[in-house]
């Protein structure tokens, strides 16, 4: 016997965690995109897309945030931090998009604990819904994981034949929300998993150990001239978490803001002198695919990238990470490293 | 068709007449395309035409990393031809340094549409070619559509309107970086000192932003549509230049990239403009 969850019981959750005083995001089209929003209404939420325009970071880490508020006294200088997180269950978001905050909790945690992400993580129940199917873009199963791992889950809903959601339970506040809404579970006996699975297109393990001996390489030149340098790929990306920190007020006072940034951006590490030590589109890109498959996984052993396939679909000119992590996983098969020790 | 494109790219490259000819290349699907730069004439083959090339290369004939020493040829639909025509205008480069290879499709976006090579070699002739409607296709139509309703709108309803839309601005300026007219190499909303427009996403900010942005393309927007396909946020900004081009339409009967010849009418100045601003 496991839990299950009828698919058209969906609703019924949404609206037993609204009533529950719960705030709900999830899918729902406007403007003819389907974005990660706040559900006013069960019925809103829309499970068209495999994965939503938008990333769940923003619910986590907003695109502009004021981390305090000033007032200019005569002779003082009042400080305001108004900050609230709201209880809130996020559903309908992917593995991909579930793994995206274990990756993010990497960096957010890591020195200084940025109180603004861990109050809305502590106060945010994930569930899940493992995919049933995929897309050119996806590549999950590349990353060494796949469309049905728990991980950054407080629950994972897993589609089952008989039109129902297999429910596992991941995480004790997982477990709570379920024993909270417990009444729109049933028990039985789940059909067999209707799971999707990418083809696997790269060797992970091959793409560091190149990334680290290949600064130079013509490839950088090459591959991205196409780039507009528009950022899309980083602004929807669910683990890209660059920011920008901005005084924003009157001589009455202000605000100082924490505002999404992007490496894609020629201003991102333009000098006050003018220089710019990454002056070329490729420059760019070449941090781009480093900071993901180098940098961050050397620093925390983890990928700042999770596979979801948004940077491809999104890309005015096409430019696509996964051809040129295929490309790399090829090149690096063609030159293997030497052996430890060899290099200089 | 095709073939006879890339024999055109063959001999500029062997001939020497250009060091790099950019058109469009095959996607991983069949509606996907993306621009691909050819360097050596033994590489034309990747150059593809079909209704699925969407996206304006001009953009990258101002972008100094990419543009070589020598001339360029440009795979260039009407949008590419008019957009060129802009920045000649505005002496962005010598018009001597970009060779045009005219195509155009009979209607862009549809599958098995009729493309074909234009038959103009000079900027010219090409667009002599992009005014006459283009084989009886014309580029607005979906534009113009919504251009009435929005016309057919109060002034509040119509702030209501932008207002929303601008409300999902991310604030990424991918409109900006895929327009080919969007060349300063600063930015307004770069500065800093002062601070001009408020750079969080954020309504005041995203209102100036989006504005400034509509009118600096004031008689320069020729409705390529770039602006909009890139937004992530799907804001119609093809829809606001369409408005503003009307403006200036009306206003100085003037529409932009039908002729390099002519003085740009933000940049000129006639003793007999109405100067109907002026109340």
């Amino acid at each position: 016997m496991a839990r299950l969850l009828a698919k058209e019981k969906l609703g019924a959750l949404i609206r037993g965690a609204m009533d529950k005083k719960y705030r709900v995001v999830g899918p729902a089209r406007e403007h003819g995109i389907v974005l990660f929003g706040e559900l006013s209404d069960p019925a809103a939420l829309c499970l068209d897309e495999l994965n939503t325009q938008n990333s769940v970071k923003e619910f986590f880490f907003p695109k502009t945030e004021p981390i305090l508020k000033y007032a200019l006294g005569k002779h003082d200088v009042a400080l305001a931090d108004d900050f609230a997180a709201p209880r809130t269950v996020l559903i309908g978001g992917r593995a991909c998009d579930a793994r995206s905050l274990v990756a993010l909790d990497r960096l957010f945690g890591w020195d200084y604990k940025d109180k603004f992400y861990f109050a809305r993580r502590e106060a945010t129940c994930v569930i899940t819904l493992a995919c049933d199917r995929f897309d050119e873009a996806c590549f999950c199963t590349s990353l060494g994981f796949g469309p049905r791992a728990p991980e950054g889950s407080d629950v994972l809903l897993v589609p089952v034949e008989g039109d129902a959601y297999l429910v596992e339970v991941v995480t004790d506040k997982g477990g709570a929300l379920v024993a909270e809404l417990a009444d729109i579970f049933t028990e039985g006996t789940p059909g067999a998993e209707k799971v999707a699975y990418p083809e696997k297109k790269f060797e992970l393990a091959a793409i560091k150990p190149w990334l680290e001996r290949n600064f130079e390489h013509p490839f950088w030149n090459e591959e991205f001239l196409a780039c507009l340098g528009c950022g899309t790929c980083t602004y929807q990306c669910p683990a890209c978490y660059c920011f920008d920190i901005v005084d924003e007020g009157d001589i009455h006072g202000g605000q100082r803001c924490k505002n999404w940034d992007s490496c894609q951006l020629a201003l991102f590490t333009r000098h006050t002198s003018g220089h710019n030590p990454r002056p070329t589109q490729a420059s760019r890109w070449r941090q781009r695919l480093s900071h993901k498959f180098a940098y961050y996984p050397g620093k925390f052993g983890y990928e700042a990238c999770v596979g979801c396939g948004r940077c491809i679909r999104n890309c005015p000119v096409g430019l696509s990470i996964l051809d040129k992590l295929v490309l790399i996983g090829r090149e690096a098969a063609a030159a293997p490293a030497e052996p430890a020790g060899a290099q200089p | 068709m095709i073939e006879q494109l890339r024999q055109r790219a063959r001999e500029l490259l062997e001939q020497g007449k250009v060091a790099l000819v950019i058109g469009y290349g095959q996607g991983v699907s069949p509606r996907t395309t993306f621009p691909v730069f050819i360097k050596k004439a033994e590489e034309v083959d990747r150059l593809i035409f079909n209704p699925f090339c969407r996206n304006n290369l001009a953009v990258y004939l101002t972008r100094k990393d990419i543009m070589p020493k020598g001339a360029v040829g440009l795979v260039a639909r009407p949008e590419e031809v008019r957009s060129v025509a802009v920045l000649v205008q505005e002496q962005q480069f010598d018009p001597e340094r970009v060779v045009l290879i005219g195509v155009a499709c009979a209607e862009p976006g549809k599958e098995g549409a009729a493309c074909e090579l234009l038959k103009g070699r000079t900027l010219k002739e090409l667009e002599a070619e992009a005014a006459q409607g283009l084989q009886g296709r014309d580029p607005g139509r979906d534009v113009a559509e919504r251009l009435r309703e929005l016309e057919a709108m109060t002034p509040e309803e119509r702030l209501a309107f932008w207002e929303r839309e601008f409300s999902r601005c991310i604030r990424c300026y991918a409109c900006r970086q895929a327009c080919p007219m969007c060349y300063c190499e600063s930015c307004i909303v770069e500065k800093n000192q002062p601070q001009w427009i408020p750079s969080s996403p954020r309504p005041l900010g995203n209102y100036f932003w989006n504005v400034i942005r509509a009118f600096h393309l004031a008689g320069r927007c020729i409705g390529c549509g770039a602006c909009a396909r890139a937004c992530p946020a799907n804001i119609p900004l093809d829809l606001l230049n369409a408005k503003v081009a009307r403006e200036v339409k009306e206003s100085f009967g003037y529409e932009a990239g039908f002729d390099h010849e002519v003085p740009p009418p933000m940049a000129s100045f006639r003793t007999d403009d109405k100067q109907e601003f002026i109340k």
